[in-house]
């Protein structure tokens, strides 16, 4: 046991912006695709119940007001209720308030509500995750909230660690590879 | 010197008198001479300060010329560890006072968990209770996002030309963060 800087996590930082785009893009994914089945679903239950056959158009105004109806009730809800959708699941990070505490349902449904916001200004309020100083885009500071990293690099190295030494016998070069997590 | 003599009795360790008594008992001039003997280191004893004699001693050039190295050998360390009650000695330590001294944050932070992970079976315990391809995965794409994330963030530093660092987190979560 030697005396070392103590390892840094990344638990708890304001998120960047590649994090964040991808979680959108996964979330975008995800809810683009269960909107989809939903409508498959009820073309093949009016199909049972009346036997005509509905088919749903990109530029049908009913479809495109429960898309985005749909959208304010997936980013909203998973916001309101934990702070995080199913894309910010998967890339660790989280909604929180401005200052660091949970974020209250109130401010989950505003930050939904004025999400299109920064799309509607040219994608300018977005501009906010690259040069503002907490990495708060324009939908983050008119709902107080902020995106923060919710994983913990430090036990995912040592779990990159634990399969390493399980691979490579200790004190191999292979043992002492560059392990992840280990950004600087 | 009487208490002393008086607790060879009581111990009963040697007392160099005892040499004498058995010639005395055979030729009374020797007893004689035992007795005045006996008389003289009697008074000699008595009219000695010994508080004046010990101060004269100088115990370091004394302590100095002790081969400490050849006591410890002759010191028998099992037979004298074997006639100590540790349990009794434990008892009698009040632990709550030490473990308050001891900063357990800073020992931990003093732990090296990779190489305590990579040289012990802890690598293999940690990797079987969380490991699976998934969870794999989510730390490598994880792991590159964070790793693009500061990427861009370097450039936009450099670009705005910044001085200052900014926050790295909100002002709830900087104190637990801080602590090892």
């Amino acid at each position: 046991m030697t005396a070392r800087p103590a390892l840094v996590s990344y638990q708890g930082n304001y998120a960047g912006s590649v994090s964040r785009l991808a979680a959108y893009a996964i979330d975008l994914a995800v809810s683009t695709g269960v909107f989809s089945l939903g409508l498959a679903a009820v073309s093949y239950g009016v199909h049972v119940v009346t036997g005509h056959d509905v088919s749903w158009n990109r530029s049908n105004t009913i479809v495109a007001v429960l898309f985005v109806a749909w959208q304010f009730v997936y980013f909203g809800y998973s916001w309101a209720v934990s702070g995080r959708t199913f894309g910010m699941a998967g890339l660790g990070i989280r909604v929180v308030r401005a200052d660091g505490l949970s974020l209250k349902p109130r401010q989950g449904v505003i930050r939904a509500l004025v999400f299109p916001l920064s799309f509607l200004l040219l994608g300018l309020g977005f501009l906010g995750i690259l040069v503002q100083r907490e990495h708060r885009a324009l939908h983050d500071l008119i709902a107080g909230s902020a995106v923060i990293y919710a994983w913990d690099a430090r036990a995912a190295r040592l779990r990159f660690l634990a399969r390493q030494a399980e691979v490579a016998p200790a004190d191999t070069p292979a043992a002492r590879r560059p392990a992840l997590g280990s950004h600087s | 010197m009487i208490s002393a003599i008086r607790l060879w009795r009581d111990t009963g360790t040697v007392n160099p008198r005892d040499r004498l008594r058995p010639v005395s008992r055979r030729n009374p001039v020797e007893a004689l001479a035992q007795q005045v003997t006996e008389r003289v280191v009697d008074l000699l004893v008595n009219a000695l300060d010994i508080n004046e004699l010990a101060a004269r001693i100088d115990l370091n050039a004394l302590l100095g010329r002790v081969d400490i190295n050849t006591v410890l050998k002759n010191v028998d360390l099992n037979a004298l560890l074997d006639q100590v009650d540790m349990n009794a000695v434990l008892a009698r330590v009040d632990l709550e006072p030490v473990l308050d001294r001891v900063d357990v944050n800073d020992l931990v932070s003093r732990i090296d968990m990779d190489a305590l992970v990579e040289r012990t079976d802890l690598g293999a315990v940690i990797a079987r209770s969380s490991g699976g391809m998934a969870t794999e995965a989510l730390d490598a794409v994880r792991s590159q996002a964070v790793g693009l994330d500061q990427f861009v963030d370097r450039w936009v530093q450099r670009l705005l030309r910044r001085k200052h660092p900014a926050p790295s987190a909100p002002r709830a979560l900087l104190p637990a963060r801080a602590e090892p």
